[in-house]
């Protein structure tokens, strides 16, 4: 029966890639291969994407990896601005000033923070990022957030008038461990529909 | 080094599972492979379940974002709960097309 065919199909792709990646590298050969280089360079700004924190304003393991990155490029002297994104849960604290909070622990000037709370979408985040920083004549940007985002978020901010330098916030992943290699390859299966909507929505 | 031992240690359980079968159990080897394509249509079943739960979920949020003033992010949709749930709807609708097609299932 053709249904039985199919299914039996389906069932073998998925067992297929399921071994795939969870027992060999394929994985990290793929995420090694299509993540962006960095390219960290003299800019005009830090531009930190959101990522999440909770209700109660406690930021992710994501966010702050983020922020950390945010804040040492802003060490290294290579912006005088830093821009912190991200919005709050049910009127709650907003990631973006939790961000804010962490950097001036860090001993960032209050002067050189800006934070934008109301962009809900990586689109979103470009076009409020875009209207914040113009007016100061921003041109080019430092852009921080993980490198399966990057393939989304760097063609969304050059599309909005920006020179964009790519800075991949990733972290190591253990390639021995099945378990992290699965959710390497769910992450990057994420973001690559996650792109597909956006370039058949006409936003890329 | 972890990925060696643990898929080792399957494919030893796997023999011996196998072995056990055959020799207490007295199943036949022609029916296990019927038995491996039986477990692939239940994989593809529930694969084929958590595709279509995924689109609808998306074309969810999708027409609450845009025929309501909520916003609901499409992250909502990212979660490990998918494959478990799938997994009970694959099974339920595979056995269910099984017993339908065998009524020596059936119990009369």
């Amino acid at each position: 029966m053709i249904w039985d065919y199919v299914c039996r199909c389906v069932g073998f792709a998925g067992v297929v890639i399921f071994i795939t990646s969870a027992l060999t590298p394929v994985p990290h050969f793929l995420d090694k291969w299509t993540a962006p280089r960095s390219e960290i360079e003299p800019s005009d700004a830090i531009v930190v994407l959101g990522a999440s924190a909770s209700a109660g304003g406690i930021l992710s393991p994501e966010s702050i990896l983020r922020t950390d990155r945010g804040i040492a490029l802003y060490g290294q002297g290579l912006a005088p601005l830093l821009v912190f994104l991200g919005g709050g849960k049910e009127g709650g604290p907003t990631e973006a000033d939790g961000r804010a909070a962490f950097a001036r622990l860090q001993g960032i000037p209050s002067s050189a923070i800006l934070t934008e709370t109301t962009a809900r979408t990586t689109r979103e985040e470009a076009i409020r990022v875009k209207a914040l920083l113009q007016p100061k004549a921003v041109r080019s940007i430092l852009l921080v957030t993980n490198s399966a985002h990057l393939h989304k978020a760097r063609p969304l901010f050059e599309r909005a008038g920006f020179e964009v330098h790519a800075v991949p916030s990733d972290i190591y992943v253990d390639p021995g461990k099945p378990e992290e290699r699965l959710a390497l390859m769910r992450g990057l299966s994420e973001e690559f529909v996650g792109w597909v909507y956006y370039w058949i929505a006409g936003y890329l | 080094m972890r990925a060696i031992f643990i898929s080792t240690l399957v494919v030893l359980t796997s023999v011996g599972a196998y072995f056990f079968g055959i020799r207490r159990l007295r199943l036949t080897g022609r029916t296990f492979g019927i038995a491996l394509g039986k477990m692939l249509e239940s994989v593809g079943i529930t694969l084929i379940f958590m595709v279509v739960n995924l689109v609808a979920a998306v074309a969810t949020v999708l027409a609450m974002r845009s025929l309501t003033t909520t916003f609901v992010s499409i992250y909502v949709t990212d979660d490990v709960v998918w494959v478990g749930l799938s997994l009970l709807q694959g099974l339920t609708f595979q056995w269910w097309r099984e017993l339908s097609v065998k009524p020596r299932y059936s119990g009369q």
